[in-house]
């Protein structure tokens, strides 16, 4: 369980530079700063089309200290399995690959790359850099845009509920699945410490608040993302080989309406509709509860042969 | 393949982003800032209490001698304070906004109360000066100024009329809530810094004033109000007694002869102490005031105290007539109202309710509603008003070299304020003699100080506050000892921790890590302890947002 902070200390290696090109305040960048920071200096990181090649540097300058990969949308996975394999057959096997896609990048149009990836534990680390929508092309609706928000696509509010991205990667059986946050940068960094120092494929997807698609104010984006757990909306876990939950941080009794009402994207919600997501969000944070104290007879936390 | 060099691609990196001045999107700048915490502004000595409370969390005697000494600065009775004050300071803690306030005074009495278990000294007398100060009344304003005019260098001598120092805190204040050893400790501390008393040398004639004047620098005023009201109307039957002549008279030892019943009319502070006195000695005690029970000026915890020892409340009430004929006098007495137009005017005036008539027996009554000072011939000298010293706001009177506080100049009648007015005086004086390093303070109000709402509640867990054991009644009945049990180390850092240090940084490095575009540099070297990159800053006030207690504000750029 993830207590408050009275001083986070994070072990920071120098890779994410000043001078990018992401907005004010904006939750991705601070995200990206604790994943390249823990990841350190010997990574290559893999980046398709997203607010993350922006933030990566307009060419030809670069933000991130470290060779980047600019990938197509699909590819992704696909490109971080073959730089990984690449290295290895030149002996650089220390070299850490790092995939870093937005979730319409990982939840859609990567999918099938990272899903094969995963079917072949193949060796390197996925972030997905979460903001629910394709941001940084008008905040179109994306698979990870939750149940009754406005987007660009779904104006009276999406009919269909967020994909659940970290059960269907953990049903691959791969070594590590965690959900982490902007809010609790020290959790972050631990979990990409983690990843960072084991085999096969590792993914994380960081919930980051886009204060633009979003309609969250500039000085806000930390306080959401906290909100975002305490609602139990986003809860923060583990899921080792597909069976092993460790629950970081559940729901702290907050009401949904306390994270929801800080965002325009909800500001049509009824209070029938709130209700509802209230509902939702209970039901999947006993099921969650229910997922992670199941007992299973084979030894948890270790490779499926 | 040619050994020639193949050009780069265009698509290669050939620079960082650090080139780029993503500052100058920006219309906002955060800026680092200490800024007083409400707890400081209100606190009548000045005192800025989130710093020494940081001390104290350090945990080690070190820490806690770094703690006094900060108080001290301000307050040469943290003992005595810690005990008697009547804390603002708690009234306006921005942890109500979570829970409850900071316990402040009790941390105060833990820090008091080991120093002199410690023998802890105060910092020696400055430099000399070469020049002297009249300090006339050794009372807690007295020994308040005389102390920091020590402290600035200057030469100082005490005139008392009583046959010893101490005024209030040794003759007004009951033995239950300022034991006379702490008393008497603080006080010699102050002393030993060479501080030449005259007692019973009573400075009452305009005569020995202007004397006064010509053979010092300046002269302080802080004679107190020592002239009793009393009510008139009651007859002068020698049954009925003054409460401070009365509680003097206990502290001294005397046994005062009373009979069985006692009633005391007031309900401010001394009106409780003389009512709770009365308990100790075993008397039955009703206690007559004008205000209602949420209206009594006296503090809350005093009156709690009062009626769980016993004493019989009879508030909103007023005796109309005496009847002194028989041993037992009688008391026939009237529920009354404020007049509210009255009272927003300061003025006390009861309105009686018709057929609220009852009525009271008692062998003595104790008159216990405030004092007047005494300032006979003074008023050739120096300007009075509403039979007070008249003064420039500050603590100078209208005469130059002339100063004042205390009771003398100030309704405002608190231990506390007389000491905070004690040192206030001390540096007009000091000033007024052209002391080299004497700069004005800054006067602060809560409109400057950390809000509620400027604080982060994220980075403060729920925590029940400390409380300072209370002596058991009975025990307390039968006795004179101390109604509050000072602080165990323990208690005192878990209280000391709840402190959220509101304006003062404390290095948290929120501000730091919450930054996502690196902008905001450490630099533990610097006063402000942070450095703001204003080439990449984009002023986007998560700093100032996630910082927890209100050290961060944005500054508006116009470019």
């Amino acid at each position: 369980m993830i207590e408050t902070k009275k001083h986070y200390d994070i072990p920071e290696e120098d890779v994410f530079l000043s001078g990018h090109f992401a907005c004010p305040g904006c939750g991705e960048a601070l995200a990206v700063r604790y994943v390249l920071n823990t990841m350190g200096p010997d990574t290559i990181a893999v980046v398709p089309p997203s607010c993350i090649s922006i933030i990566s540097g307009a060419q030809p300058y670069s933000s991130m200290k470290i060779p980047v990969y600019q990938t197509t949308l699909e590819a992704s996975a696909a490109s971080a399995a073959g730089i990984k394999r690449a290295l290895i057959r030149q002996g650089k096997d220390h070299v850490n690959v790092l995939a870093l896609a937005g979730d319409g990048g990982t939840y859609d149009i990567g999918f099938q790359a990272l899903s094969g990836a995963a079917e072949r534990n193949e060796d390197f680390v996925y972030v997905c850099l979460d903001n629910e929508g394709y941001m940084n092309t008008g905040a179109q609706k994306s698979g990870a845009s939750p149940h009754l928000v406005n987007t660009a696509f779904t104006p009276g509010g999406k009919p269909t509920v967020k994909k659940n991205v970290v059960e269907i990667m953990a049903a691959h059986g791969i070594p590590y699945v965690a959900t982490a946050t902007t809010g609790f940068p020290d959790d972050l960094a631990r979990k990409v410490a983690k990843a960072r120092d084991m085999k096969g494929l590792r993914f994380i997807v960081v919930l980051t608040p886009c204060l633009a698609g979003w309609g969250v104010k500039d000085d806000e984006g930390v306080k959401v993302s906290r909100l975002a757990v305490d609602t139990g909306m986003w809860p923060l876990y583990e899921v080792e080989y597909g069976t092993k939950y460790t629950i970081n941080r559940g729901p702290q009794g907050v009401p949904v309406m306390e994270y929801l009402k800080l965002q325009s994207r909800y500001r049509h919600l009824t209070p029938e509709m709130a209700d509802e997501l209230q509902r939702e969000t209970d039901r999947a944070w006993e099921l969650l509860q229910a997922r992670a104290t199941c007992v299973v007879s084979v030894s948890n936390a270790e490779p499926i042969p | 393949m040619s050994a020639q060099q193949t050009p780069v691609p265009t698509a290669w990196t050939t620079g960082w982003t650090t080139v780029f001045d993503t500052g100058t999107w920006r219309s906002q700048l955060p800026v680092h800032m200490w800024r007083p915490a409400p707890c400081f502004v209100s606190c009548p000595l000045g005192n800025e209490i989130p710093l020494w409370i940081r001390s104290i969390t350090g945990g080690s005697e070190e820490d806690y001698k770094a703690a006094w000494d900060k108080v001290v600065e301000n307050d040469p009775f943290p003992a005595i304070i810690g005990r008697v004050c009547h804390h603002p300071c708690e009234t306006d803690c921005n942890r109500q906004a979570l829970e409850q306030p900071v316990a402040i005074n009790s941390l105060e009495q833990y820090l008091g109360d080991l120093a002199l278990e410690k023998g802890w000294t105060l910092p020696p007398a400055g430099e000399s000066q070469g020049k002297k100060v009249a300090v006339v009344g050794g009372g807690p304003a007295g020994l308040s100024c005389a102390y920091q005019l020590r402290r600035f260098g200057y030469d100082v001598t005490i005139f008392e009329a009583r046959d010893t120092v101490g005024g209030l805190l040794k003759f007004g204040i009951p033995e239950y809530r300022l034991p006379q050893t702490v008393a008497d400790a603080e006080i010699k501390r102050v002393l030993d810094l060479g501080i030449e008393v005259k007692a019973g040398e009573a400075i009452d004639t305009a005569d020995k004033l202007e004397a006064l004047r010509k053979s010092y620098d300046a002269v302080f005023l802080a004679i107190g109000a020592q002239k009793a009201k009393r009510l008139p109307y009651l007859g002068d039957d020698a049954r009925i007694l003054i409460g401070l002549d009365f509680l003097e008279d206990v502290s001294r030892g005397k046994d005062p002869v009373l009979g069985d019943k006692v009633a005391v009319i007031g309900g401010g502070s001394a009106a409780m102490d003389v009512a709770r006195t009365l308990r100790r000695l075993g008397k039955t005690v009703q206690l007559i005031a004008l205000e209602g029970r949420n209206e009594l000026p006296a503090q809350e915890d005093e009156i709690l105290e009062a009626l769980e020892e016993g004493v019989s409340l009879f508030d909103g009430a007023m005796v109309a007539s005496l009847d002194t004929s028989k041993p037992l006098m009688e008391l026939s007495c009237k529920k009354v109202l404020l007049d509210k137009e009255a009272l927003a005017k300061g003025e006390i005036k009861p309105i009686p309710l018709e057929g609220s008539d009852f009525k009271l027996e008692a062998h003595q009554i104790i008159v216990t509603i405030g004092q007047d000072p005494t300032l006979d011939g003074f008023d050739t000298v120096v300007a009075t008003e509403g039979g007070m010293i008249k003064t420039n706001g500050g603590p100078a009177a209208n005469v130059p070299g002339i100063f004042a506080g205390g009771d003398v100049a100030t309704m405002d009648r608190y231990v506390s304020r007389a000491i905070g007015q004690g040192k206030e005086a001390a540096r007009a004086i000091a000033a007024y003699l052209g002391h080299p390093e004497i700069v004005p303070l800054p006067d602060y109000t809560l409109d400057d100080a950390v809000a509620r709402n400027e604080i982060n509640p994220f980075y403060f867990p729920i925590a029940a506050r400390e409380e300072r054991g209370h002596t058991a009644v009975t025990k307390r009945l039968r006795s004179f000892a101390d109604v509050k049990i000072g602080y165990s180390e323990g208690q005192a850092l878990s209280e000391a921790d709840r402190c959220m240090s509101c304006g003062t940084c404390v290095e948290c490095d929120n501000c730091y890590i919450f930054c996502s575009d690196m902008a905001v540099k450490k630099a533990p070297e610097k006063e402000e302890h942070y450095i703001i990159l204003e080439q990449y800053c984009k002023g986007c006030g998560l700093c100032a947002a996630e910082c927890p207690r209100g050290c961060i504000i944005m500054k508006q750029e116009s470019k």
